[in-house]
């Protein structure tokens, strides 16, 4: 497989192949037979009508009798390499070669493979089916009549979309560069991040028509021996037809699929998922998305945004703190307006109470009915604007947001407070870094809201126990989800509710990190240098 | 990789004895207080405090000696198999009424000050119903629930009550000492009362990777949990002076009502302190009821406990309904815990202990 040569450094390369003839081992070999002619019928017979793959035929030698066949995809591979890397080399240069070296099969073939195709990436096989699968993924194959051993040439090319900033988690301050959609490029993304040769990818491929990349990436030194073993286990339990984005593999991996909150996170940032390497979690990338996943995840980390740690600590605490109320308000202002509007009033102060009732005044329904009236519009503005094109999306947010909430108001089915509480939800509900978990909250929004119709602040109050219980249930990869502040651990709770001075964040994260000393704190040194000044 | 569901963290232990402690009692406390020791309460506050934690320690000193067991498991081994059950049971019966006693008070105090109109049947049985979620997530997952609602019924809680201090007079909790020695056997049982709930430690200590440091971390729990008291009571007496508490039903909450801010966004705090304390009558039925379905299973002799977590609701229900009316309510605290409570507090475990120490069960070297 010439296609994982790239990656092959040290003691990398046993453990991948490996894992392929694993993981493939379902398919029964077919053995490469001498004559080149039945070679190329097997192939011909397996890839029948499939019109993309291209078989070319060429002699070489002064009498024209050595015959060769090379097989691969059109628009797959590199025509660049595939002219000058091998047909140029194979038919022009090789006739500057005296005819009469090549005498013996062993020979003409050492020379082929050795002497004469000029490309980065060559393997050989006997196999059929596995020479069928490296031209599946846009390998160029090299069959030798009266040779029984087949060249694969790593010809991999496509068009592929350039890294372009993410569209989901962008930040001010932070590198602009986002995940795309061949696995190659990630992993040189995230490699660009971590130069040290404990950065271990370990690949295997899913689907068992898809035969999807998947790659899995940890710290030798830094990640938990087990939860390495359990990711794996786990992955290889999936059979299934195709993996056509990551997503496939965090439904089927999850550890409760019927919670609405993320138990893995995808992002599209490579230096999000350099970060989380370094704090020892594991990190699965896969072919055809630019998502990749973060093995385990805490309801913690998806309050932590990259740019945390690119602004100083103090900015970045305070941010963290607007997030988490934001969620908190997304998940209970709705609620709270139908609490204190029909239970219990005197709570609020008289005068908030008046012009509440005021503006109510005329409305036909009552507050929960007229929450979740609003609450439903917003959801569908919210997603009608997603998957309309751009240009249309503008007008659905016009439609929406001026001529609805103004008409509603002026019609009496709405009192303007209420749109209030719901332009608020909405923006509180965007103010989060992860798209995943705002969606949780935002559907919980609705069961809260029938619960304190029902039950006023006692409903609301049960609602919101059962939600913390959930989460406190909640296990990703045997970490808590609530960790680190339930099962509480001290010293991870410098990155939490707030984030620490860099500087004294000294330790990884103990629940998901072996080695545990990640920086030294260097602040006595720089006033010691400081001192010397003085002094002088 | 996945672990049994079975380790709760020293952290844990001090949340769990924090949260099962303050339950519904935290209203009435300065009330039923003032009744018997009046001006004294504060110092019988403290008796009680010293009281638990040397109660405290033996419940955790013969946890020590079976490493890794509750009582349902090592009951057995002290004193017989049958006796064993006998006790189970009874403490089965003890926590099934004492779950059902917090939930009518919940009921009643909710009915009162928050949902007039509907019916004590639905907010109970909705508690109860939210508590079989919890209790069935298995001890580690109450253990974080503890952990996790211990800042959110005491941050809130303490910001709620401190404004209150400007219009207090702390000369209404003079005098002190006097008449101590003849009320202080009256105001015992009564202190036994607020301070009970830590008996589940005999349950939940069971659980520690290392039960000696429960030592530290449930003392701890008692100390945070005697200071709270003291607060609460000092901030009553001394809003309202001793004689004004004891005909109030629940002193706290006229406390948190007379609390007012100008300039505040709610008017009214007792609401909002209605709501968090469903937070703390929560945790302790929550508590309450894990040490239930744990029983439960190993009376059984099943594995599990989560299955017990539903068969239960009727029954708790059922107790939480044999009072007639309020003022009956009032007095199953009397029944429940100064008659069967204090024994299984104060006299169960000590001669367990003794037992296991004649027989030479367990760890000696604990």
């Amino acid at each position: 497989m010439g296609f994982f040569k790239k990656e092959k450094k040290g003691t990398e390369q046993q453990g991948i192949e490996q894992q392929n003839i694993e993981i493939k081992g379902d398919k029964e070999k077919i053995h490469c037979k001498l004559s080149l002619y039945e070679n190329i019928n097997i192939v011909k017979e397996i890839l029948k009508d499939c019109g993309d793959v291209i078989y070319k035929d060429f002699a070489i030698g002064k009498n024209q009798n050595l015959k060769f066949t090379i097989i691969y995809i059109d628009g797959m591979s590199d025509n660049e390499i595939l002219l000058n890397g091998i047909l140029r080399p194979l038919m022009l240069h090789s006739r500057e070669i005296p005819p009469e070296v090549p005498k013996s099969g062993d020979k003409l073939y050492d020379l082929v493979r050795y002497g004469t195709i000029i490309a980065s990436e060559m393997d050989e096989t006997t196999d059929i089916n596995k020479a069928i699968l490296s031209i599946l993924i846009g390998d160029t194959v090299l069959f030798i009549d009266g040779i029984d051993k087949i060249i694969i040439i790593g010809t991999k090319g496509w068009p592929t979309r350039s890294v372009e900033e993410p569209s989901t988690e962008t930040v001010i301050r932070g590198p602009r560069d986002g995940f795309v959609e061949t696995i190659r490029m990630n992993t040189a993304l995230v490699r660009r991040r971590i130069r040290d040769p404990r950065l271990k990818l370990k690949q295997m491929q899913i689907g068992r028509r898809s035969q999807t990349d998947i790659g899995i990436f940890y710290i030798e030194d830094i990640v938990k021996q087990e939860l390495l073993d359990e990711v794996i286990r786990r992955m290889e339990t999936i059979d299934i037809d195709a993996v056509l984005d990551s997503g496939y593999i965090e439904q089927l991996i999850e550890d409760n699929p019927y919670s609405p909150f993320p138990q893995i996170i995808a992002t599209e940032r490579p230096d999000e998922v350099a970060g989380e390497l370094y704090e020892g979690r594991v990190v699965v990338l896969v072919d055809n998305s630019p998502f990749a996943l973060i093995i385990p995840t805490t309801l913690n980390s998806l309050y932590q945004s990259p740019e945390d740690y690119y602004d100083r600590w103090i900015i970045a605490t305070i941010l963290r703190f607007i997030r988490i109320f934001s969620s908190f308000l997304a998940l209970i202002l709705p609620s709270l307006y139908v609490v204190f509007t029909s239970f219990h009033t005197g709570v609020l102060p008289t005068k908030l109470v008046l012009s509440i009732a005021a503006s109510r005044e005329g409305v036909p329904f009552p507050a929960v009915i007229e929450a979740f009236i609003m609450e439903f519009t917003l959801e569908l503005l919210r997603e009608a604007g997603l998957r309309l094109p751009a240009a249309i999306g503008n007008t659905i947010s016009i439609v929406g947001g001026l001529i609805i909430g103004e008409a509603a108001v002026r019609a009496g089915i709405v009192s303007p407070i209420k749109v209030i509480i719901v332009a608020l939800t909405a923006i509180a509900s965007f103010a989060n870094p992860s798209y995943n978990v705002s969606v949780g909250f935002r559907l919980l929004r609705f069961a809260l809201i029938a619960a304190s119709g029902m039950l006023g602040l006692y409903g609301l109050m049960l609602g919101l126990i059962l939600i913390i219980v959930h989460l406190i249930k909640l296990k990703s990869f045997d970490i808590p989800y609530f960790s680190p502040l339930a099962a509480f651990i001290p010293s991870e709770f410098k990155d939490t509710l707030y984030r620490a001075p860099l500087f004294n964040m000294i330790k990884r994260p103990l629940s998901t990190a072996v080695n545990e000393i990640r920086m030294k704190n260097n602040r006595n040194a720089i006033k010691d240098k400081e001192g010397e000044k003085d002094n002088d | 990789m996945i672990k049994d569901n079975d380790i709760i963290s020293p952290f844990q232990i001090t949340a769990i004895t924090i949260m099962t402690l303050v339950g519904v009692g935290i209203f009435s406390l300065p009330r039923s207080l003032a009744d018997v020791a009046g001006t004294n309460s504060i110092i019988m506050i403290l008796i009680g405090g010293i009281i638990s934690l040397l109660a405290m320690s033996v419940i955790v000193t013969l946890n020590c000696r079976f490493p890794r067991k509750a009582l349902p498991d090592y009951s057995g081994e002290i004193m017989g198999k049958i006796p064993a059950k006998i006790l189970i049971f009874i403490y089965i019966i003890y926590f099934t009424v004492f779950i059902g006693y917090e939930t009518r008070v919940m009921g009643e105090a909710v009915k009162l000050f928050l949902l007039s109109n509907t019916p004590l049947e639905v907010t109970m049985l909705s508690i109860i119903l939210a508590c079989t979620y919890a209790v069935r997530g298995g001890v580690e997952c109450i253990g974080r629930a503890m952990e996790v609602f211990f800042p959110f019924l005491f941050i809130p809680m303490i910001l709620i009550m401190l404004p209150g201090i400007t219009d207090a007079d702390f000369s209404n909790l003079l005098p002190v000492f006097y008449g101590l020695p003849s009320k202080f056997f009256k105001a015992l049982p009564t202190m036994a009362l607020s301070f009970s709930g830590y008996e589940l430690l005999l349950f939940y200590v069971g659980f520690m990777k290392k039960p000696k440091k429960a030592y530290t971390y449930a003392a701890v729990g008692i100390i945070i949990v005697t200071i709270f008291y003291v607060i609460i009571t000092v901030l009553c007496f001394s809003m309202f002076s001793v004689k004004v508490v004891k005909g109030m039903i629940w002193p706290l909450l006229s406390y948190v009502r007379s609390v007012n801010l100008p300039g505040l966004f709610i008017e009214r705090l007792d609401g909002v302190m209605l709501g968090i304390w469903v937070f703390a009558v929560y945790t302790t039925m929550v508590s309450l009821y894990f040490a239930l379905t744990y029983s439960l299973s190993r009376l059984l002799g099943t594995k599990e406990q989560k299955q017990y977590a539903l068969i239960m609701v009727p029954f708790i229900y059922l107790a939480s309904v044999i009072p007639q009316n309020f003022a009956q309510v009032d007095k199953m605290p009397v029944y429940l815990i100064e008659y069967t409570g204090s024994i299984l507090l104060y006299v169960v475990p000590p001669l367990l202990l003794f037992i296991a120490w004649i027989r030479k069960k367990g760890g000696t070297n604990k």
